[in-house]
């Protein structure tokens, strides 16, 4: 009788087991519309952070979910993915901005050198910093 | 006479600007690729820069680690943490030139693009083939190749070795357009 309840036991552990690591391995992705944002500020700062000192800058918002607030001097298209670029007071940076899918589908209100805010996760700096999987707030 | 020489002149400063022109994406796309036993994993970055300086023909490529997209987000965080340290190391780099830029006509021409690759902190020459193709407003450089994950001091634990290969091919799409400041 108790070899039974062992080893019921025992199975119940591994069942739940199993569909912990089956959780875990297929984990979804941060869902930056959910997600608050960790650090709000504009297109200026973020860029002039990056250009004056990149590696501490990194520390501060690589994968960090940041909004970004700036003046769109670019909208482009690529490979179906809509990109928007925020204007700076850099002379070659500006703050790019990857759009998801569902937020691609929402850029043909926007217009050139309208103010907006934009969240997403920031990836590094190139020439520009880079947000990825954004959304478009408002 | 005097005229003809200003004109002269004007068209060799015009052919000296435009000899320093130079191309620039800041949307190339770089996928990799790793075929194991247990699973396939893939991921996409769209947003590589990769500058071309057409006198010369070198060419400089600039890619953000955190940028690769998995399908999965357990391997696109243990990429980052585990193998790559994208947080020590937050970019791969390639400084090259592609060898006989200067014949490259209209027409798609196989390339060798000759540099050294940094990955992880590890510099490497490398060859990488590629096509090329020219045109009026852009360069579209595009091409395959395979990276050794032993080549760049990335250790893969025992434990999930067999997923992941030792070769990676690696797919590169680079559509230049010409740079204004």
């Amino acid at each position: 009788m108790d070899k039974k309840k062992i080893i019921i036991a025992i199975l119940i552990i591994g069942i739940i087991g199993v569909f912990v690591a089956y959780k875990m391995y297929n984990k979804p992705h941060i869902n930056v519309a959910d997600s608050k944002s960790d650090i709000t500020l504009t297109a200026d700062k973020i860029i002039n952070d990056f250009s004056s000192d990149e590696s501490k800058a990194n520390t501060i918002y690589l994968d960090k979910i940041v909004s970004v607030s700036g003046e769109v001097s670019e909208l482009n298209l690529e490979k179906g993915k809509g990109i928007i670029t925020l204007k700076t007071n850099d002379d070659f940076g500006s703050v790019l901005c990857h759009l998801s899918e569902e937020s691609t589908k929402k850029m043909s209100s926007l217009r050139k050198g309208q103010t907006i805010s934009v969240k997403g996760i920031c990836t590094g700096y190139l020439l520009d910093v880079i947000l990825v999987k954004c959304e478009v707030i408002n | 006479m005097k005229t003809i020489y200003t004109i002269i002149i004007c068209f060799l400063l015009v052919n000296v600007t435009s000899a320093q022109e130079r191309y620039l994406t800041k949307n190339g796309s770089v996928t990799f690729f790793s075929s194991a036993i247990v699973e396939d994993i893939k991921a996409d970055n769209n947003q590589v820069l990769s500058i071309i300086d057409a006198t010369s023909g070198k060419m400089a490529i600039s890619i953000l680690m955190k940028s690769f997209m998995f399908e999965k987000a357990l391997m696109q965080e243990h990429f980052n943490e585990n193998y790559v340290e994208s947080d020590k190391f937050p970019k791969a780099t390639f400084k090259g030139v592609i060898v006989g830029f200067e014949n490259i006509k209209d027409a798609e021409t196989k390339v060798e693009v000759k540099g050294i690759i940094t990955i992880h902190g590890k510099s490497k020459e490398i060859v990488i083939p590629a096509n090329i193709k020219r045109t009026e407003g852009s360069i579209l450089v595009n091409g395959e190749f395979n990276l050794l994950v032993a080549d760049y001091d990335i250790e893969i634990p025992g434990v999930v070795a067999k997923n992941i290969a030792k070769k990676i091919k690696v797919t590169f799409e680079f559509n230049h357009k010409p740079y204004k400041k």
